[in-house]
């Protein structure tokens, strides 16, 4: 598989406060690569730092195999957070703009026009545009002059329901090129609908990385008690399909990896000499999930 | 370069701001240079009220001291602070709009983007010179009579002066404006110090006893102002016995322009190492 990106430790820190912690992230060919976190997690100074917009104070990175330049960046279009472009001038001279500094010819301005829904107001200034146009113009620049990466800083913050469907919809168009899209985003749901693969990052560090199927599949969960509480935490930890264990109040909250059968773990305990006192299957929203990610490893 | 240029001339080609100023800017040269003569004319019939002699009037408006005149007008702190607020709202905007991030993410280098304002820097100074020339040639010719081409041309080194003027007074402020970032600040401060503080700090260190070796010249928009002196009056130079500059000097033209590459030698440390 080609390496398009391959971040190597990277570090940063704003005063007192770490925003990148030693980060190593590998992003191959055609993945649509979802960066997730809440706010402040880090994913805005990373992909900052992936742009020469922010100066990394260790480690280093590499795009498509080669140290970053102004030619890598030729090849990324981005949209970072808000939309940047001159008020004053139309949609098509910002783009103009934005395809001379790629080296592009302008052939491309029409359809990228078209694709964002734009093309009948391409002659208005853009400071006359919504917020859902502002964010579809960055959109079409990003994807101005075929570009080897998509990088999406939270494309669909601050829209509504119209205009986020809008926004994930030519995302998955693109996708469907072939195209290699980073996405960051604090949306579990939009990394989850969106993405194959998936970093979570907390505070700087990332937590997790591999398959959106398998970093965000909702294990099984079960609560279970036991009159012995320390033995029946390291009975269960020898459970095949075990991967962590959570105290909750009086009850133990076990994950496993597969579909369970409480019957199942049930018998295999009290093979162990483990009698319970409480069994219960508990299913969680990804959501739940994706906090109790976070709450585990902060 | 050419890529780079044409960049910024489609940041400012339909930029109204851009425009406004710049047709006022030629308005107030225009009016400076009109207005000059006649001020004159007017201090010496003044003058005449009180002297049993009087003094005949003055043209400003000839070959070859025209050159001179016309670039010391054009020169005036008060006039060229309008190009400069130009400048000002330029570099600010790539800032304020966050297009200076835009460009560098699209695949700008951060030196690019120092040469493309740099080159827009220069461009816009060479045009203005070169429309002081196109004027001073035409006011030249109405108002001289019998010249030569010698004679006509002989003083012309002037306007490569005001245009060593404008260039690096241009370059001051767009120093100010990308190290503070900020339209109204930029300006208010560039202002305030090109036109009140720095004046002000001219005539204390202008003391002798306090300053003897006259190291208030070197101040640097004094130093520019100081490239093309008070003009070419052989009336007035008898009458007041100023010492009159005939030539440009090549350390006062010198003094402007190492000021100018100091302040890009900061911009392009401090742009190199910056978040943007």
């Amino acid at each position: 598989m080609e390496k398009v990106l391959s971040i190597q430790g990277i570090s940063k820190k704003y005063g007192r406060i770490q925003a990148v912690d030693c980060l190593f992230i590998e992003i191959q060919k055609g993945q649509i690569f979802g960066l997730l976190g809440p706010n402040g997690s880090g994913k805005t100074t990373t992909l900052s730092i992936l742009l020469d917009l922010v100066r990394n104070d260790a480690g280093n990175f590499e795009w498509f195999g080669k140290p970053p330049s102004k030619e890598s960046r030729k090849r990324i279009g981005s949209v970072i957070e808000s939309p940047n472009f001159f008020p004053y001038l139309s949609a098509v001279k910002n783009l103009k703009i934005v395809a001379d500094i790629k080296d592009k010819p302008y052939d491309d301005i029409e359809e990228v026009l078209q694709i964002t829904d734009l093309y009948d107001r391409r002659n208005d200034r853009f400071r006359t545009y919504s917020f859902g146009m502002k964010q579809r113009l960055a959109v079409a620049s990003a994807l101005l002059g075929s570009p080897d990466v998509l990088i999406l800083d939270e494309p669909t913050n601050g829209l509504d329901p119209q205009g986020i469907a809008q926004i994930r919809d030519l995302i998955k168009r693109v996708a469907e090129k072939g195209i290699t899209i980073i996405l960051a985003s604090h949306l579990l749901d939009e990394v989850q609908k969106i993405c194959s693969h998936v970093a979570v990052l907390n505070k700087g560090k990332k937590l997790f990385d591999g398959e959106v199927r398998d970093v965000l599949a909702v294990s099984e969960l079960l609560e279970i008690a036991s009159t012995d509480m320390v033995q029946l935490q390291k009975a269960i930890s020898m459970h095949p399909d075990f991967t962590s264990i959570i105290r909750s109040e009086d009850k133990w909250l076990v994950y496993f990896k597969d579909q369970i059968r409480p019957a199942e773990i049930n018998e295999f305990l009290y093979k162990q000499g483990i009698v319970l006192t409480h069994l219960s299957e508990r299913k969680r929203t990804l959501e739940q999930h994706f906090l109790e990610l976070l709450r585990d490893n902060s | 370069m050419v890529r780079l240029l044409k960049i910024e001339l489609k940041k400012i080609l339909t930029y109204k701001v851009f425009w406004i100023l710049m047709g006022l800017y030629f308005l107030f040269l225009l009016l400076g240079i009109l207005m000059a003569g006649f001020t004159i004319n007017n201090w010496i019939d003044n003058l005449n009220k009180h002297s049993p002699i009087p003094f005949p009037h003055v043209t400003i408006y000839f070959f070859p001291d025209i050159w001179q005149n016309i670039a010391f007008f054009a020169s005036i702190r008060y006039i060229l602070i309008l190009p400069s607020i130009v400048i000002i709202i330029l570099i600010t905007n790539e800032f304020t709009n966050k297009t200076i991030r835009q460009n560098i993410v699209n695949g700008m280098s951060r030196p690019e983007f120092l040469l493309s304002k740099l080159q827009l820097i220069f461009i816009i100074s060479l045009l203005i010179t070169f429309i002081l020339i196109l004027g001073t040639l035409i006011l030249g010719m109405a108002n001289t009579s019998g010249y030569d081409m010698t004679i006509m041309f002989a003083k012309i080194s002037f306007a490569g002066g005001f245009f060593i003027q404008l260039f690096s007074f241009l370059v001051f402020a767009f120093f100010t404006g990308f190290l503070l970032r900020n339209t109204g600040l930029s300006i208010a401060i560039f202002t305030l110090y090109a036109l009140i503080i720095e004046p002000v700090l001219y005539f204390i260190l202008k003391i002798p006893k306090l300053q003897p070796n006259n190291i208030s010249q070197f101040l640097p928009v004094n130093s520019v102002i100081r490239v093309v002196e008070y003009p070419y009056f052989p009336v007035l130079r008898k009458l007041t016995g100023l010492n009159v500059q005939e030539h440009l000097s090549l350390l006062d033209c010198a003094v402007p322009l190492i000021y100018a590459i100091v302040m890009v030698g900061i911009v392009y440390w401090v742009l190199s190492r910056k978040d943007l």
